[in-house]
């Protein structure tokens, strides 16, 4: 260094320990004070409460009569839920999975202990139509689930496809059981 | 340093005492807690507020900019909060938590109800008038007989506060207009005052997390202050 | 890291090397006062003020209908919003006092003389773009007062569109003002970056034509404690606004939303905006208004050549005085345009522009060429 040996004054003077310390903690100190003033610009950028309150809702179940279905919206999306019958359940249970073109248990489709319930995103596998057969008056295809308007594929009340071009069971959203009557989406 | 730690304990003794120094909103001398450079909100004040707003003021006036979610910060529980909205209707069903509060009185309606003048919003309001909350309250309870000399345009009312002195909007409160459940006698200038209060927090509602966090960091800066001139003058102390 | 990694990179790519040779190692006077952390302060603002901005435009909405909702979003619902926004505002403040306060400090000190007037140039031209950038912004939030001074400007801007290329077009986004405030907050982040550039010319316009120093220290440790300090009382000066004084010098009537149907009595900008304002008020018509703003600030430029006096001696005594009430005078000049119209205030404006450009056209000339005999 060619200027060094202009300056006036060098390194080392003082006793190091002690200078040590105190720059050790006036160097801590402004670290704290940065990280402080950079955390509201991180958290600002975290979900913000009006975010908050429409991703996760709480949707009531336990008015929903067996054989109807609710359609709510749910981050754009259409999320059936459909309340079984008996009949249904047990016509579904007795069905082999390996003959399905997209395999899945009665047990994958539906929650331990609210096994009645479906909770599906309402939207064809294939060409991506939003599917008919939530209301009983709907046309609901051969096994009383849910059909395809534009393609024709054809779904059963859990939402598995059984036939039609579409090649996989609908899609089941993140989604936990509150109680008997209420499920939060999310 | 020793005097600046000394300053800096001297300082914090005080700011904790004057934020002690008032421990509610009230009447006589006139005085809101949260005017103070480190007063908080009078939770049973913006209560009782709340109550005027909704009893007197939300049948022209809408605030928004609030949900009925906020109003716990408030000091109410949600359940309380969702007792509240059960009671008041929009478009024939109850209001729920995530609700805006509205006024019962559309736009358009309201501008031929006042000859033109249409209620403002009321989210705003005092962050909006210079002096907000004492402009708020000084409105409230500054409707009078006109002077002698003044005539008064249709539809218009003489009020002392109100910049030119006339104004559309109807005195809004009355003694006993609403209930207190805490038993405080609910006068004209009572309800005015706790109105005034729940305004102001509508639009600062973040004034208490504000001061409290300020309060820590600017004592922390202070510190770091001191810190910074021991050191800068220990490194120093070799150049003549 | 190792040693042996240490010196492979040195020998690769040796910033550490060079970082020490040139920014820790630089020999600076060893007797600058707290006031050269000026430079400093005014690009940390600048920067923090870019990235408070930058997490703003997440949620800000450049629309009619949208802008003044979107900022009430910002501080009802973001988290921490309202600091963040706090942060914008009050740094604006800040970074406006430091500007200020470094114009004095040239004027007074007499800084701006050869060879020192690019260096002055680019501090006026950095001054006028952040009053542009402020402007803008203070346009940005739509309110009551803010809508209707846009307003006006637009149809100034209007006026000018016999510009080549239609420039107000470009600015405005067209004569219904439909996409106007897409248009500002364009404009508003864009000078920013333009604000940041004239800084770093300004800092090495300012290093070549430092005057040698007799004694030397290392920039590390010695400035880098010493700007710590300066560093940390504006940060606590900065605080106390940002918690407990967050509208400070802001006009409250513009918190509430526009009112299409309500030309506000007075438009009072922020107080870093006053004496401007009052100055475009100078002169009748919108017109007119631009042509004083853009008088006041070329007798500013001219000052090297206005000053008589020989730049390497000490100011007079006269001369400093004469800046001292120049200063008092643009703060005067500010408080009547705050105060709104009325025939005392505009005498009282007449008057105090009067003397500002009395102070630069004949005071300075008159006073150095007497005072460097
Ligand atoms: C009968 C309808 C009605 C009720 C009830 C009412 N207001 Fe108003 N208010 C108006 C109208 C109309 C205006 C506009 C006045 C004008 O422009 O002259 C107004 C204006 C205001 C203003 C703005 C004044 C200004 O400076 O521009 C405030 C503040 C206000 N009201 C507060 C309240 C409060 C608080 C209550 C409840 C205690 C209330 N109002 C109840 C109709 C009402």
């Amino acid at each position: 260094m060619a200027n060094a040996a202009a300056h006036a004054v060098e390194d080392g003077v003082e006793a190091p320990a002690k200078r040590d310390f105190l720059k050790i903690l006036t160097v801590s100190a402004g670290a704290v004070a940065l990280g402080a003033t950079a955390w509201p610009f991180i958290d600002a950028l975290n979900p913000t409460t009006a975010e908050l309150a429409v991703s996760n809702p709480i949707i009531e179940v336990g008015g929903i009569a067996p054989n109807t279905g609710l359609r709510v919206m749910w981050l754009g999306q259409p999320i059936y839920i459909r309340k079984l019958t008996p009949q249904q359940i047990a016509d579904n249970q007795a069905v082999v999975p390996s003959s399905l073109p997209d395999p899945a248990d009665y047990t994958d489709r539906v929650k331990p202990g609210y096994e009645s319930f479906v909770v599906v995103v309402g939207l064809n596998t294939g060409i991506s139509c939003e599917l008919l057969g939530n209301s009983p008056t709907d046309p609901r295809g051969p096994l009383d689930g849910w059909t395809c308007p534009c393609d024709g594929s054809i779904y059963d009340p859990l939402g598995r496809v059984r036939s039609g071009p579409a090649p996989k069971n609908l899609a089941i959203p993140r989604f936990t059981f509150l109680n008997a009557t209420q499920i939060q989406l999310g | 340093m020793k005097l600046g730690i000394s300053a800096a304990a001297l300082l914090a003794a005080f700011l904790a005492f004057g934020s002690a120094a008032y421990a509610e909103d009230t009447l006589s001398p006139l005085h809101w807690q949260s005017q103070g450079t480190f007063g908080s909100y009078d939770q049973a004040a913006l209560q009782r507020g709340f109550l005027v707003y909704q009893t007197a003021c939300a049948s022209c006036h809408s605030a928004n900019a609030l949900h009925y979610r906020d109003l716990t910060a408030l000091g109410l529980t949600t359940e309380q909060v969702a007792d509240i909205t059960a009671s008041i209707k929009l478009d024939n069903r109850p209001a729920t938590l995530d609700d805006r509060l509205i006024s019962a009185l559309p736009k358009s309606q309201a501008a031929a109800a006042f000859g033109g003048a249409v209620p403002p919003d009321l989210s705003n309001i005092v962050a909006a008038r210079p002096k907000g909350t004492e402009y708020i309250y000084n409105l409230l309870t500054g409707y009078q007989a006109p002077p002698a000399d003044v005539t008064l345009m249709a539809k218009h009312y003489y009020n002392a506060a109100y910049p030119g002195n006339q104004i559309a909007m109807p005195a809004p409160l009355t003694d006993n207009a609403v209930t207190y459940a805490d038993g405080t006698k609910a006068t004209t200038a009572q309800e005015a005052s706790d109105v005034a209060a729940f305004l102001t927090w509508a639009s600062d509602p973040n004034l208490d997390a504000r001061k409290q966090i300020g309060l820590r960091a600017v004592i922390f800066l202070i510190f770091l202050t001191l810190l910074a001139i021991a050191t800068k003058r220990k490194i120093w102390r070799d150049v003549a | 890291m190792s040693d042996q990694t240490k010196s492979w990179l040195d020998s690769r790519l040796p910033l550490a090397a060079c970082f020490r040779a040139q920014v820790c190692d630089k020999p600076l006077p060893a007797n600058r006062p707290y006031l050269s952390a000026l430079g400093t302060l005014i690009t940390g603002t600048l920067i923090f003020l870019m990235l408070s901005g930058a997490v703003l435009s997440a949620y800000y909405v450049a629309s009619d209908h949208g802008a003044y909702n979107s900022i009430q979003f910002i501080m009802r619902n973001v988290n921490d919003g309202w600091l963040i926004r706090s942060f914008h505002a009050t740094g604006t403040t800040m970074l406006f006092a430091a500007v200020y306060l470094a114009i004095f400090h040239a004027l007074i000190t007499g800084a701006y003389r050869l060879p020192g007037e690019l260096v002055w140039g680019l501090k006026l031209a950095f001054l006028l773009l952040m009053m542009l950038v402020g402007y803008l912004g203070y346009a940005m939030q739509d309110g009551a007062v803010s809508h209707w001074s846009l307003h006006d400007v637009t149809l100034a801007g209007a006026g000018l569109s016999s510009f080549p290329g239609n420039i107000s077009n470009w600015v405005l986004g067209g004569p219904a003002g439909h996409g106007t405030l897409g248009h500002v907050a364009m404009m508003h982040g864009l000078l920013t970056f333009i604000a940041l550039g004239v800084l770093v010319l300004h800092y090495y316009a300012k290093q070549a034509v430092a005057p040698v120093a007799k004694k030397t220290v290392p920039l590390h440790p010695y400035y880098t404690s010493h700007h710590f300090v300066a560093v940390s009382v504006y940060v606590l000066l900065f605080a106390v606004l940002v918690f407990f004084a967050p509208h400070l010098g802001e006009n409250p009537l513009n918190a509430a939303p526009a009112n299409p149907l309500l030309v506000p009595a007075v438009m009072t900008p922020p107080w870093y905006l006053l004496p401007a304002a009052a100055v475009t008020h100078a002169l009748p018509g919108t017109e007119g208004g631009i042509v004083a703003f853009f008088a006041a600030f070329a007798v500013l430029f001219a000052m090297p050549w206005l000053d008589r006096s020989d730049p390497r001696s000490e100011p007079g005594f006269l001369y400093k005085l004469l800046v001292v009430i120049l200063g008092l005078d643009v703060i005067a000049l500010g408080m009547t345009a705050a105060a709104g119209p009325s025939t005392i205030n505009a005498i009282l404006m007449i008057i105090f522009i009067g003397w500002y450009f009395l102070h630069f056209l004949v005071l300075t000339p008159l006073v150095t060429a007497r005072e460097s005999k």
